[in-house]
């Protein structure tokens, strides 16, 4: 339940920009053959994987659960996707072309791949699967927002003409399995929300609602069949009963991991212990709309009397990296830069220097995301030290979401996860006409470097563009960025062949459990 | 009878309604709007203006209730925001594993309650009657939410005996149902159990000191016999009305513990729906509890006045 | 108008002052008691004086004295963001008490008043307060609570409110019951003859012979009023942080179950002998005043 609803933010962005790197450059094409077959799907026996809650549905362009794309990431496919690196690779696209206008892209399908019901997978199920998202304005639209048509010229050849360069097309078509490829047939009967047909290594058998959804490996799979006859996702609201069930042997593999139990499971030599940063990010807010918030010297103070070591420690226990923008050491767009220090001396003159003594504050944190609560009460008292009275108010996700578009609100706190591409999340935050600012930041500086960077194509300008950008919503503390926390997951010692994902995407098919 | 029976199930026409009323209200009521929900942390105009005209959540309240009611009448509860699946369904997969929560719940209450309770009165006074009084107070006295956690600890995490949470269908698996509803039903169990414990005790205590109850012996009948023909067949009228009570009670009042032990009832599916804003489910699945609580009180009712003659259905 | 009938009824209610007395002593004489009024006692004590017997505030953070076991500087340990264990149990018990006391002043008032009305009058007062009664039965105690924090929003108030509104059914059917017994007494019909008005013969006649049930409830609906405090505050729905509560205190702590078992212990425990304290004191009371009550209770 925790992690209701938040995948869109989540895996908005999970995909790969290595790919806007190697593969988009005019008129280039790949052709990366997919690993070698291996002999499976016999004897591996069935995972049992407890998952924190139960997927709303299995429409992968409906679900926004993250609980949702847990399983589908098993069931369905994307035309490229994401590898460990999050470069982007070819999956049901084996190879693909720009035009030398960058306005034309041609994908070549993969032959001989069959969906779960043994029909046969086509270029017509790609243009159905894109065009029912556009035109049902499904919540994933937005990613095809420059996106001018979809053309299936033969079977299996697929053309997509975007209206301006799209440099981080392949992200937003790889990077989701929202966007998977799904069955007309499967759509229109409905069954497509219990019972869906992909074209992935597992196919769902059973959905026992309020209990677990059962995969079966599906031994057609174009990538290989997989080892494991099949896999179990339980739900587990309660990361303790999870861990419970991990170390009773009950199920072997869960991402419902405490952080503050990851000292001692590195001890436990009985299960193997997966962490990898992530491109998440944890920020705060100030709303810009208020006073005495709309002065840039007040919202630094309040970046200098927070201490982010402490913060990190209190909500991660160290599993995350402190960091002042939004994106990452590992991702390649990012930018070292660290103006504030936690500094109390500082911040007090900052107050004064703006003219405000005392102000009260309300926090707006949300019991769905306990960190915002853990925050809320590090700050009660490191921000009463400047003169701030901060009060927190609690409440579920849905009248968070609600009081933060109205604006009720001194300071939030909240994370995007899965980003990828920078365009996914500073513009719709940061620029004065984006859908997610409601901090109320407006900086003409700002915009213009990020209506610059949605469409150049030249990938050193472009991350130039973003850093700039970067560099000022930080300054002027449209957000004051927190740390990217590690992605954890543990499992038993039993499965071998799984990789922890940065990208947060859970993926079963080479595994196998031995025993 | 029959009079009886018309007149409660009338009754009760009118108390549903009234239930339907008031989580129409509450809802109404609720801040926090399901489809923004639904949208997650990244908001987008379009999508959310064809989502809210799909949900029908922009007619007027009026015609979205009677709408609700007429549907609900023929049986249609609508279909689930988050799932889009038919309500009646979404309840009907939740009702096993509730009901087995309750029914083994109450065993438990009552492996509990009828020692506890026809010992501590047969020795009134004496220090055994103190100690279970004493004991029953702890039962009550132990918040349930606690005493799951530390079960938890002790039998799963500890000891490794039992899981420590989920649900197997009893159809499908009959002993590890039971390894799996051990624990929840104790946790539930003791509260209610300590509770009948008490009303057992006073029950039999009242029906020991009864007139009934000296007529037999006097008549020279043996104390075994006066025991459980005469005063424990009285004291059960009672303990009838209050694990009735209980019975009803267990069937959407142990969120708690349901979210504890992960078990999928219909307490935790409310829950689970208010904080999703999933209001046909909400709607449904009060409206199933409620009429449960009222099915089982008027058996009761019944069985009451079938145990004992002196009470007339009227 | 007899002289007779006048007596009997001046008798029914000057009656119950040795009854009273004889009950206080009886009381007083169990160890049980005096067990409970040391608990409850202790409790009134850190209510009031919280500030002064805490060692810390409950609020003041030091990450780096995270998880302290129990020891000397800290006699129920540090948290995960190293407050003071016991500094926030005392504090807590304000806060406990303050929501338990004023629901339970809430739901005793409208509900014995909506009871003496609906057993009194009859007809359809009656009917009405007991379908409105009926249908809040209907609903499991903790989902009506739920409900109404969803709408009111999470906090000290709404708690009070919440568990105020749930247990206000129960004290309504209680009172109800009662009067419907005495209504018919002797007494009752002689103060109607002699001209009585309603109010004075429901306030004068009725509540102090219909008292003995609504004590030992109110005694009851304490405990059940700390349990339901707590279940609230354990679903994050309680008391706000970072102002301290038992339930919230445990919330808090089923995350870190294997870092610290101090920090459910301990706030577990204040939960369990307060709640302890209120019932063994609502058996006794119920013993005293009259062995044959029974309350129907809602757990």
């Amino acid at each position: 339940m925790a992690r209701r609803g938040k995948w869109t933010a989540l895996a908005a962005a999970a995909g790969a920009l290595m790919l806007a790197l190697t593969a988009c450059s005019a008129g280039s094409g790949v052709n990366v053959n997919p690993s070698t077959v291996t002999s499976g799907g016999t004897g591996g026996g069935t995972l049992v994987a407890a998952i924190g809650g139960q997927p709303d549905q299995l429409d992968p362009a409906v679900t926004t659960s993250y609980n949702s794309f847990q399983v589908l990431e098993n069931v369905y496919d994307t035309l490229v996707e994401p590898d460990q690196n999050l470069a982007m690779q070819p999956a049901l696209a084996e190879s693909w072309t720009t035009s030398d206008d960058q306005l034309t892209w041609t994908f070549k399908l993969r032959q001989g791949v069959k969906f779960h019901d043994g029909s046969d997978f086509t270029s017509a199920d790609v243009v159905y699967s894109y065009d029912r998202i556009i035109d049902e304005k499904l919540s994933p639209s937005w990613r095809f927002s420059a996106v001018k048509s979809i053309k299936a010229p033969d079977d299996s050849t697929v053309v997509i003409t975007v209206k301006s360069p799209s440099p981080n097309l392949l992200a937003n078509l790889g990077g989701f399995k929202g966007l998977g490829i799904v069955k007309k047939s499967n759509v229109t009967s409905g069954d497509i929300k219990t019972k869906p047909i992909g074209t992935g290594p597992f196919s769902v058998e059973k959905f026992t609602a309020g209990d677990s959804i059962e995969l079966e490996a599906n031994p057609d799979y174009w990538g290989g069949a997989p080892k494991l006859d099949g896999v179990k996702f339980t739900f587990i609201p309660e990361p303790s009963t999870a861990m419970a069930a991990l170390q009773s042997g009950e199920v072997q593999w869960t991402d419902s991991v405490p952080a503050q139990e990851v000292a001692t499971l590195k001890n436990d030599n009985t299960i193997t212990l997966g962490q990898v940063g992530s491109n998440d990010y944890w920020y705060l807010a100030l709303n810009q709309a208020k006073s005495p918030w709309k002065d840039v010297r007040v919202r630094q103070a309040v970046a200098y009397a927070i201490d982010r070591d402490a913060i990190t420690q209190a909500t991660k226990y160290g599993n995350a990296t402190v960091n002042q923008l939004a994106i990452p050491k590992t991702s390649q767009w990012y930018t070292e830069y660290a103006p504030f220090t936690f500094d109390e001396a500082k911040a007090k003159s900052l107050m004064a220097e703006a003219g405000v003594t005392s102000a009260n504050m309300t926090f707006l944190a949300t019991s769905d995301y306990p960190e915002t609560v853990t925050v809320g009460q590090l700050l009660a008292d490191a921000l009463g030290k400047i003169g701030i009275t901060v009060k927190i108010k609690t409440v579920d996700f849905a009248t968070w979401l609600d009081e933060q578009g109205k604006g009720n609100f001194d300071l939030l706190m909240m994370g995007w996860l899965g980003n990828i591409d920078p365009d996914d999340f500073y513009y719709g935050q940061h620029h004065t006409d984006g859908s997610n600012n409601y901090q109320h930041y407006s900086n003409a500086e700002v915009d213009r470097l990020l209506d610059a960077g949605r469409t150049e194509t030249d990938q050193a300008a472009r991350k130039d563009l973003y850093a700039q950008a970067a560099k000022i919503i930080a300054d002027e503390c449209s957000y004051i960025y927190l740390y990217n926390p590690d992605v954890l997951q543990v499992w038993s010692t039993k499965l071998t062949g799984y990789e922890v994902r940065g990208d947060r995407a859970i993926r079963f098919r080479t595994a196998s459990l031995a025993g | 009878m029959t009079l009886f029976l018309l007149k409660r199930l009338g009754h009760m026409a009118i108390v549903l309604i009234g239930v339907t009323l008031v989580v129409f209200a509450l809802i109404q009521l609720v801040p926090g709007d399901p489809v923004r929900l639904a949208m997650g942390t990244r908001f987008d105009p379009d999508v959310y203006a064809a989502l809210r005209a799909a949900s029908g959540l922009d007619r007027p309240l009026v015609e979205q209730y009677f709408s609700y009611l007429g549907n609900a009448l023929t049986g249609n509860l609508g279909v689930s925001f988050r799932s889009g699946d038919p309500v009646t369904l979404l309840l009907l997969a939740r009702l096993p594993a509730t009901l087995s929560l309750a029914i083994a719940s109450l065993v438990v209450a009552g492996l509990i309650s009828f020692p506890l309770g026809i010992h501590s009165a047969l020795n009134r006074g004496k220090f055994s009657d103190v100690v279970v009084r004493v004991i029953s107070q702890f039962g009550v006295s132990v918040p349930d939410f606690w005493m799951g956690i530390i079960l938890i600890l002790v039998f799963s995490t500890t000891l490794g005996w039992l899981p420590p949470s989920g649900y197997v269908a009893i159809t499908e698996n009959p002993w590890e149902w039971f390894r799996r509803v051990l624990l929840p039903a104790i946790t539930v169990g003791t509260a209610s159990g300590a509770i009948m414990t008490r009303y057992i005790r006073s029950s039999v205590l009242e029906s020991l000191g009864s007139d009934h109850a000296r007529t037999a012996r006097s008549k020279g009948l043996p104390e075994r016999i006066v025991m459980s023909r005469h005063i424990l067949r009285n004291a059960l009228v009672p303990v009838i009305t209050v694990g009735g009570v209980q019975l009803a009670g267990l069937l959407g009042g142990v969120v708690v513990v349901e979210v504890v032990f992960a078990w999928p009832g219909l307490g935790r599916l409310v829950y689970d729906s208010v904080a999703a804003r999933d209001y046909p489910v909400i709607q449904g699945a009060v409206l199933l509890i409620a009429v449960l609580f009222l099915f089982i009180n008027l058996i009761v009712d019944i069985v009451y006045a079938k145990v004992d003659p002196r009470i007339a259905l009227s | 108008m007899s002289a007779a009938q006048v007596t009997a009824d001046t008798a029914a209610v000057t009656g119950s002052a040795p009854l009273w007395r004889r009950s206080l002593k009886a009381l007083l004489a169990s160890p049980v008691v005096w067990f409970c009024l040391v608990v409850l006692g202790t409790v009134l004590l850190c209510a009031v004086f919280g500030e002064q017997i805490a060692p810390q505030s409950a609020n003041e953070t030091d990450v780096s004295r995270a998880f302290t076991p129990p020891g000397p500087d800290a006699w129920m340990g540090t948290d995960d963001l190293g407050r003071d264990v016991f500094s926030r149990v005392v504090l807590s018990a304000a806060p406990t008490l303050q929501v338990s006391v004023t629901s339970v002043g809430i739901a005793l008032v409208v509900g014995v008043t909506l009871g003496l009305l609906a057993g009194y009058y009859r007809g359809w007062v009656d009917v009405v307060v007991m379908r409105v009664v009926d249908v809040m039965f209907a609903f499991p105690v903790m989902l009506l609570a739920i409900a109404i924090v969803a709408v009111l929003g999470a906090g000290l108030t709404t708690a009070i409110i919440a568990i105020g509104v749930v247990y206000t059914p129960i004290f309504a059917r209680v009172t109800r019951a009662s009067v419907l017994s005495v209504r018919e007494e002797p007494f009752i019909k002689a103060a109607k003859s002699l001209g009585a008005r309603d109010s004075r013969i429901i306030f004068t006649h009725v509540l102090p012979n219909v008292s003995a049930p609504i004590i030992v409830q109110t005694s009851l609906s304490f405990a059940f009023a700390i349990l339901s405090e707590a279940a609230l505050s354990f679903l994050g729905l309680g008391v706000q942080p970072p102002d301290p509560s038992w339930g919230r205190m445990l919330f808090d702590a089923k995350s870190f179950l294997n870092q610290g078992w101090w920090l459910s212990v301990f706030p577990g425990a204040a939960i369990f002998i307060t709640v302890l304290a209120f019932n063994l004191i609502g058996d006794a009371l119920r013993d005293v005043l009259d062995p044959k009550t029974m309350t129907k209770e809602r757990a």
